[in-house]
């Protein structure tokens, strides 16, 4: 993985769903500190709140492992990186299907959709030692 | 159990203002990961009773995936009973989702519980 250039700013969380919201507001507190406008900050947010949504609904982590989910935010001079790392394992969430009919309609699978959606960057990268997803966002030019 | 609270905490409030049919359930706050289980609970209960519920969107400041999966599943819920779920009053973060999504073309959305009412000018979604 590439290294990370410019100030880091590090939060790890318990793998449990209300600790989501801490992370929301670190990461948008620390993305105000480039020059995102309001309605990009929120896309941020929700991006990494699905990123880490994922590893606390789909992550099985083997026995001995911290329960945790660290998150990575840096600011390099054009964009900003959030990386989120779990100790688990487990594959990319998929896409919902396109064109499905209303009743068929899956009820997950959205948050990569909205990741990929809201982010410029997304890659997913399965280890050893647990499970990286790695988010850019790039600032307008 | 009209004006009926649940799932009350600092951040998140679920109120059932009109039991129905159609009920109408005002939700406030955030619906993400945490609080979207607390949701499905209430919907459940509210359609198997109402059948068709109108959901005031317009005090929700945040929802994620895990809320869309909610209501989707509420609205299957509800065709199942022969009844419908309407949206009404979504701020622009939330409709955001919605579209970003695709889930927007399933659903009624409509601008105000009142218009979800009439079933007048939905904004988006299956026109009634």
């Amino acid at each position: 993985m590439r290294t990370l250039l410019g100030p880091k700013v590090e939060v790890r969380i318990p793998r449990k769903p209300e600790y989501v919201s801490v992370v929301r507001m670190a990461v948008g507190a620390v993305a105000s500190k480039m020059d995102f406008g309001f309605d990009v900050l929120d896309d941020i947010k929700l991006a990494v709140a699905e990123a880490c949504n994922n590893a606390i609904e789909h992550a099985v982590v083997p026995e001995g492992h911290p329960n945790e989910i660290t998150i990575t935010c840096c600011l390099e001079q054009h964009q900003l990186v959030v990386i989120v790392c779990d100790p688990g394992v487990h594959p990319p969430p998929e896409k919902p299907a396109a064109q499905q009919a209303p009743d068929d309609l899956p009820e997950s699978g959205y948050g990569l959709l909205l990741i990929q959606a809201l982010m410029d960057e997304l890659t997913w990268e399965p280890g050893p030692s647990g499970t990286t997803v790695r988010m850019v966002k790039r600032l307008a030019r | 159990m009209a004006g009926e609270s649940r799932g009350t905490s600092a951040k998140f409030v679920i109120q059932i203002t009109q039991p129905g049919p159609p009920a109408v359930v005002a939700i406030a706050g955030e619906v993400d990961l945490a609080t979207a289980p607390r949701l499905k609970e209430v919907l459940v209960q509210v359609i198997d009773q109402a059948k068709t519920v109108i959901l005031d969107l317009s005090g929700a400041t945040y929802m994620d995936s895990t809320g869309l999966g909610v209501l989707i599943g509420s609205l299957k819920h509800a065709r199942e009973v022969g009844g419908d779920v309407k949206l009404a009053g979504l701020v622009p973060k939330v409709r955001r989702v919605f579209s970003i999504t695709g889930v927007d073309k399933v659903f009624e959305i409509y601008s105000s519980v009142e218009q979800a009412m009439t079933g007048d000018q939905a904004e988006g979604g299956i026109a009634s």
